[in-house]
């Protein structure tokens, strides 16, 4: 009780300076928050376009039905290969006079050549094993040619990469500025109790008594900013959502399904700046 | 008991605070640390609170070596030994009573203990009608009283007292005197520092003098100064 008394009536003390502290608090865990919404939904997107990737076993000409089955089942077989879809030489013409309405011309009076070949079409479990991938897969017996979309599948995995990198950065430089706006904040208090800090070390009070009432002190302001960072992006990002299920080809997030991972992550970063920084703030004034 | 064993205290720059210190204060006993400004007086009050730590030698307080002392285990030793200041180091935003409290609060004494014992120290100090008051509404004398009360109230077996009549006219001093010379016989073992001649005449108790960082002088009832032989 003594701690948490002593943290609210401190606050109450510095109203301007804890206003400012929170209000700054809750702009970084909002941009953290974003942040780790970015780094949800680039996995999630990531994930879509590997889908798109496909890799494509091309057949040889004289392969019969039984085989082509085989070697389907010998492609579905591979430990990285997590979708295999046949395609006759029939749907791959189908297919492309479906592409547009030049194709389609082009193609025409030409059914019943061996223009197209009959292959295996496969997405990935994880892309960047796909050389390897495509190796096994030209391995298997009857397997003409792997069209391996390299250039696309490399792209896809760095620029997935560079954002999340780039967000854990920005999300550290977040953490450690947060951390040091709470330090500052918590030293005010200090100086405000030196006397008291002196007294209670000169009549027995343990560190941790000392401290608890700082860190309660810290881990409040970093709390309600938590707080008010969590409800901007809420709302932010519900809307954004909405406008993004227009979109045709990637998806992202709704907000219900990042919610829980969102609020546990930014209430748990706004403990964690509270704590560290409140701690740092008193470190100094307990040597005596 | 504290006993200082050849204790010696440098600084960081290089200063000896004490050089080769011993003496012994048994339970019970009232010692005068005396010696001009800059003898070493704070620095042996500083080593029985733990504050500092010496450059050699031991300081013991009640059977516990505090230089070696893990920093965790510091503020039980300090429960131990009640601290006075002259400049009394009350806080101001709370009345006597919370002053007081608040040392028997910080080692987390119950409120029924804190209800009872603090109203006993403050009559013992005979600030009972006081207990109300800020710091701010009190004279001197009472403030180094409430500081007395503050240091007592957790039942040390020392108190160190440091010039704790430095602030006061000679008849607050007086009072304050008797007061520590009261608690001293209850048992408590007191040191104190002092500057001033008349405290230490009157008081007929053991001195020890210290001069540049050097015990020059333990009389068992000795005065301000050495008596020329």
């Amino acid at each position: 009780m003594y701690p948490l008394k002593t943290a609210f009536s401190s606050l109450g003390r510095n109203a301007m300076m804890t206003l400012a502290s929170i209000v700054t608090i809750a702009c970084c865990l909002f941009l953290l928050g974003v942040f780790l919404l970015i780094t949800f939904n680039i996995n999630y997107i990531g994930s879509q376009v590997s889908e798109k990737c496909e890799l494509q076993a091309y057949i040889n000409e004289w392969t019969s039905d039984l085989g082509e089955e085989r070697i389907l089942k010998e492609i579905s077989a591979l430990p990285n290969v997590d979708t295999a879809e046949f395609e006759s030489k029939e749907q791959a013409f189908e297919n492309a006079r479906a592409m547009g309405e030049e194709m389609d011309e082009a193609l025409e009076g030409m059914e019943g050549e061996d223009i197209f070949r009959s292959s295996v079409k496969v997405t990935l479990k994880d892309l960047t094993l796909a050389d390897e991938t495509a190796a096994q897969m030209a391995a298997v017996s009857g397997v003409a040619k792997v069209n391996n979309r390299r250039d696309i599948i490399r792209k896809v995995i760095s620029v997935t990469n560079v954002i999340r990198i780039g967000s854990l950065i920005a999300m550290l430089i977040l953490v450690l500025t947060a951390i040091f706006i709470i330090r500052n904040t918590i030293e005010l208090s200090v100086h405000a109790r030196e006397e008291e800090i002196h007294i209670m070390k000169f009549v027995g009070a343990t560190d941790s008594f000392i401290r608890r009432p700082f860190v309660m002190e810290g881990i409040i302001v970093g709390l309600i900013g938590a707080a008010i960072a969590i409800t901007v992006i809420a709302f932010g990002y519900s809307a954004l959502a909405l406008h993004a299920e227009s979109l045709r080809d990637v998806k992202i997030y709704s907000f219900s399904e990042t919610a829980a991972p969102l609020i546990v992550g930014v209430l748990a970063f706004g403990l964690l700046m509270g704590g560290v920084g409140s701690r740092a703030a008193v470190k100094r004034h307990l040597k005596v | 008991m504290i006993e200082f064993r050849d204790v010696t205290v440098i600084y960081d720059n290089d200063i000896v605070g004490l050089e080769n210190v011993s003496f012994k204060i048994d339970d019970g006993e009232f010692v005068f640390l005396v010696g001009k400004t800059g003898a070493g007086k704070s620095s042996a009050i500083k080593l029985m609170t733990g504050e500092i730590k010496p450059f050699a030698g031991d300081v013991i307080l009640n059977g516990v070596t505090v230089n070696t002392l893990k920093p965790k285990k510091l503020p039980y030793l300090r429960r131990s030994v009640g601290v006075v200041f002259q400049d009394f180091r009350l806080l101001n935003n709370k009345t006597v009573y919370e002053n007081v409290a608040f040392a028997m609060e910080v080692v987390r004494a119950s409120k029924k203990e804190i209800r009872r014992k603090v109203p006993t120290i403050l009559s013992l100090v005979g600030l009972t009608g006081r207990a109300q008051n800020y710091p701010g509404e009190l004279s001197g004398g009472e403030q180094q009283r409430v500081c007395i009360a503050r240091a007592l109230v957790n039942s040390p077996a020392i108190v160190i007292a440091d010039e704790p009549t430095g602030n006061l006219d000679v008849e607050t001093a007086d009072e304050i005197m008797k007061l520590l010379m009261e608690i001293n016989r209850m048992g408590t073992t007191i040191v104190m520092v002092t500057h001033s001649e008349k405290i230490v005449n009157d008081a007929h108790r053991r001195v020890i003098q210290l001069e540049s960082g050097v015990v020059v002088r333990d009389e068992a009832e000795g005065g301000y100064s050495c008596v020329p032989s």
